[in-house]
């Protein structure tokens, strides 16, 4: 397993590489160059050639790289045009913020879909199951704003039993019960792509492993149907799902993005918007960057677990079996 | 006389589809002595797998049922048990080993923790007795270094060695009966041989009853006292190794040995196969069920089928061949 991790790590550790060259180019190959991204149009030509010279941009292409990764290393992402802000100081909170709904979405889907998926994979075609059905169309169906504008319109607008966005109410910060109320209706949105998915994945493992022949090896040593179906399958129908949860990682980042800007969560998704309105490039360039590294070390995660779940990996190959 | 360790009477079992009824087992009746070996053989498709299954009670789990018939399991009728009372049963008193041994053990768990599963289950050894004992029965069924096997994982051994591990388990709690459903059918031969030596080995140790299942009349004559016969859900012609291999009377088990090499032939010494195929569940043939295949058949073998005779005290058949001669035809 060792081996397995360093290599993953490596791997990760290249891929963050790529995606810092990947950004960087995006900067210097924008129509009219990184001069026209990180200058604020409309200066005087001689501002702007003292600008040049200042933001380094007179350098020669590689050592621009260096030294923008040099200060990438340091924490610092730039500024803004506009008030000549410290990208961080505006990207930071929001990251929080995008976390905070995205590891509830998340967590809110993997304790309702796995064991639905587990019961329904017990007894196929049951009503249970059949409501699933139902579930994963409207799931796959309904737009994000479209449902998230329903919601809102019945239960803040016409009920009034939840804030309709935002994330605190005004006054508030800081009161867990306050957050929660306002996290009912953007997790719930998030999830319902996610949870019907993930209900079919389980179910789908699970019937498959509990198909299996090491299954009725343990049913005839007399182990009991209970822990048959949560300790023999179970772990074996982890394997593939862990997979899927890694890879399922860019669909909740750009998912969080929708539902925040209907309901006006605070985080990178409602960010990006705004400043891709206000052309502020050195924003959009830094959420990116943290998109890609968030989605690169979610991906390292699942293998790590991966590689818990399935003893098979310890080679350092995939073994058969395992789909 | 010696103890009936199983004792099947009328075994109906199959499945449900919209054909109807699909008797896989029909009207199945043998019986296992404590210490004795029976073989069931039968080309693929005969019925064997749910037979055993069904004995098991696990073809509930297979999406079959057992309509009719008793299972007596030291008098006990197992097919009136619940579940949860099979489970006490199972990989207790009555153990199991399948056709791939690869398959059959969980690829997420390791040996040892396979083993003493069992043992926590039937003996409440704790964990640690019971990683003790699977260590002492891994040595026990020929796999070297079991302190070091004990703690990998199925992936890490070969074919014959998860045998051996699948043996292992199924012998944990020294039962009184085996069931093992071609346990060597997925091995090299060489390898074959030796998991056959290791179950008479056990078996002489332990004193239990196996019932083993296999399509290879070969394997059937090393290990078994006694043959059933099987075909297309019923027990064509059931004795000792003796009454099959020195005088098989019906017609599909003279095919059976005919087929294999270097058995002596009436027809020279080319290689002969039973013409045909066995027939599908749903589409039985009226009378016989080997009729169309057989090289004998008359009209009373289209029309109806053949009841059990008994042709000596451990040897039956059901074929019309001797039905008339027991009976109104004997000259
Ligand atoms: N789950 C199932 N649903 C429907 N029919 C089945 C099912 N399992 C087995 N059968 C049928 O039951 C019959 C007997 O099958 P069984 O597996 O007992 O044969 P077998 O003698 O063990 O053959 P093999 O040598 O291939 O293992 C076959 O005709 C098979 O098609
Ligand atoms: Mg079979």
């Amino acid at each position: 397993m060792g081996e397995y991790l360093i290599r993953r790590t490596i791997q990760a550790i290249v891929t963050l590489f790529l995606v810092t060259v990947f950004t960087f180019a995006l900067i210097h190959l924008a129509p009219g160059g990184p001069t026209q991204v990180m200058i604020a149009p409309g200066v005087s030509p001689e501002a702007f050639e003292v600008q040049k010279r200042n933001l380094g941009l007179d350098q020669p292409v590689h050592i621009q790289y260096l030294q923008w990764m040099g200060r990438l290393l340091q924490g610092d992402l730039g500024t803004t045009f506009k008030n000549n802000l410290p990208v961080g100081d505006i990207l930071w909170p929001t990251v929080g913020n995008t976390l905070v709904l995205m590891i509830a979405a998340w967590l809110v889907t993997l304790i309702i879909a796995l064991p639905w998926g587990i019961y329904n994979s017990t007894k196929v075609y049951g009503i249970s199951d059949q409501f699933a059905s139902i579930v994963s169309y409207l799931g796959f169906a309904m737009p994000t704003f479209w449902f998230g504008i329903i919601l809102q319109q019945i239960f803040a607008m016409n009920l009034k039993w939840l804030p309709l966005s935002d994330m605190w109410t005004y006054g508030k910060q800081g009161d867990i019960g306050d957050l929660v109320m306002h996290l009912i209706m953007p997790v719930t949105v998030l999830s319902l792509g996610f949870l019907a998915s993930y209900v079919k994945y389980s179910r789908a493992s699970m019937l498959e492993v509990l198909d299996q022949d090491y299954i009725r090896t343990a049913r005839a040593k007399g182990v009991k149907e209970s822990r048959v179906v949560f300790r023999h399958a179970l772990r074996n129908a982890l394997i593939p799902i862990v997979t899927i949860l890694g890879l399922d990682l860019p669909i909740l980042v750009s998912g969080a993005a929708l539902t925040e800007s209907v309901f006006n969560w605070p985080g990178m998704g409602r960010l990006f918007v705004s400043m891709a309105n206000a052309r502020e490039y050195s924003v959009l360039m830094a959420i990116v960057l943290v998109t890609s590294v968030f989605v690169i070390l979610g991906n390292l995660l699942a293998d790590i677990l991966y590689a818990v779940v399935d003893p098979r990996v310890q080679l350092g190959r995939k073994g058969g079996g395992s789909k | 006389m010696a103890e009936k360790v199983l004792e099947i009477r009328g075994l109906t079992a199959g499945f449900i589809s919209d054909k109807g009824l699909l008797k896989a087992a029909d009207n199945i009746s043998l019986e296992i002595m404590r210490g004795e070996t029976l073989c069931v053989v039968g080309e693929s498709g005969s019925g064997k797998s749910v037979t055993s299954l069904a004995i098991m009670r696990l073809l509930d789990y297979a999406g079959g049922l057992i309509v009719d018939g008793e299972i007596l399991f030291k008098g006990e009728d197992l097919t009136t048990k619940s579940q949860e009372e099979m489970g006490k049963i199972r990989g207790n008193k009555i153990a199991m080993i399948f056709q791939d041994p690869m398959s059959a053990l969980n690829p997420v768990f390791t040996v040892g923790d396979q083993i003493a599963e069992t043992l926590m289950i039937h003996q409440g050894m704790d964990r640690k007795q019971a990683m003790e004992e699977a260590i002492k029965l891994l040595g026990h069924v020929g796999i070297p270094a079991p302190e070091i096997r004990v703690k990998q994982y199925p992936h890490e051994l070969s074919g014959g060695m998860c045998q051996r591990v699948v043996i292992a388990i199924a012998l944990a709690c020294k039962p009184d009966l085996l069931i093992a459903d071609e346990p060597t059918t997925a091995l090299d031969v060489t390898v074959q041989a030796q998991i056959l030596d290791l179950l008479k080995s056990l078996q002489q140790e332990f004193g239990m009853s196996i019932l083993l299942i296999t399509h290879d009349m070969g394997v059937a004559s090393e290990v078994a006292d006694r043959i059933a016969v099987m075909y297309a859900g019923t027990i064509v012609e059931e004795g000792t190794v003796f009454d099959i291999f020195d005088h098989p009377s019906h017609p599909y088990t003279q095919g059976l040995l005919e087929s294999i090499p270097g058995y002596e032939t009436t027809r020279g010494s080319e290689l002969y196969t039973i013409k045909g195929t066995i027939p599908r569940l749903g589409e039985l043939p009226s009378g016989c069920r080997f009729h169309p295949r057989c090289p004998h058949a008359t009209d009373k073998c289209r029309a109806m089928e053949p009841g059990s005779i008994q042709l000596s005290d451990t040897h039956r058949t059901a074929c019309w061949l001797y039905q008339e001669e027991a009976g109104v035809k004997k000259s």
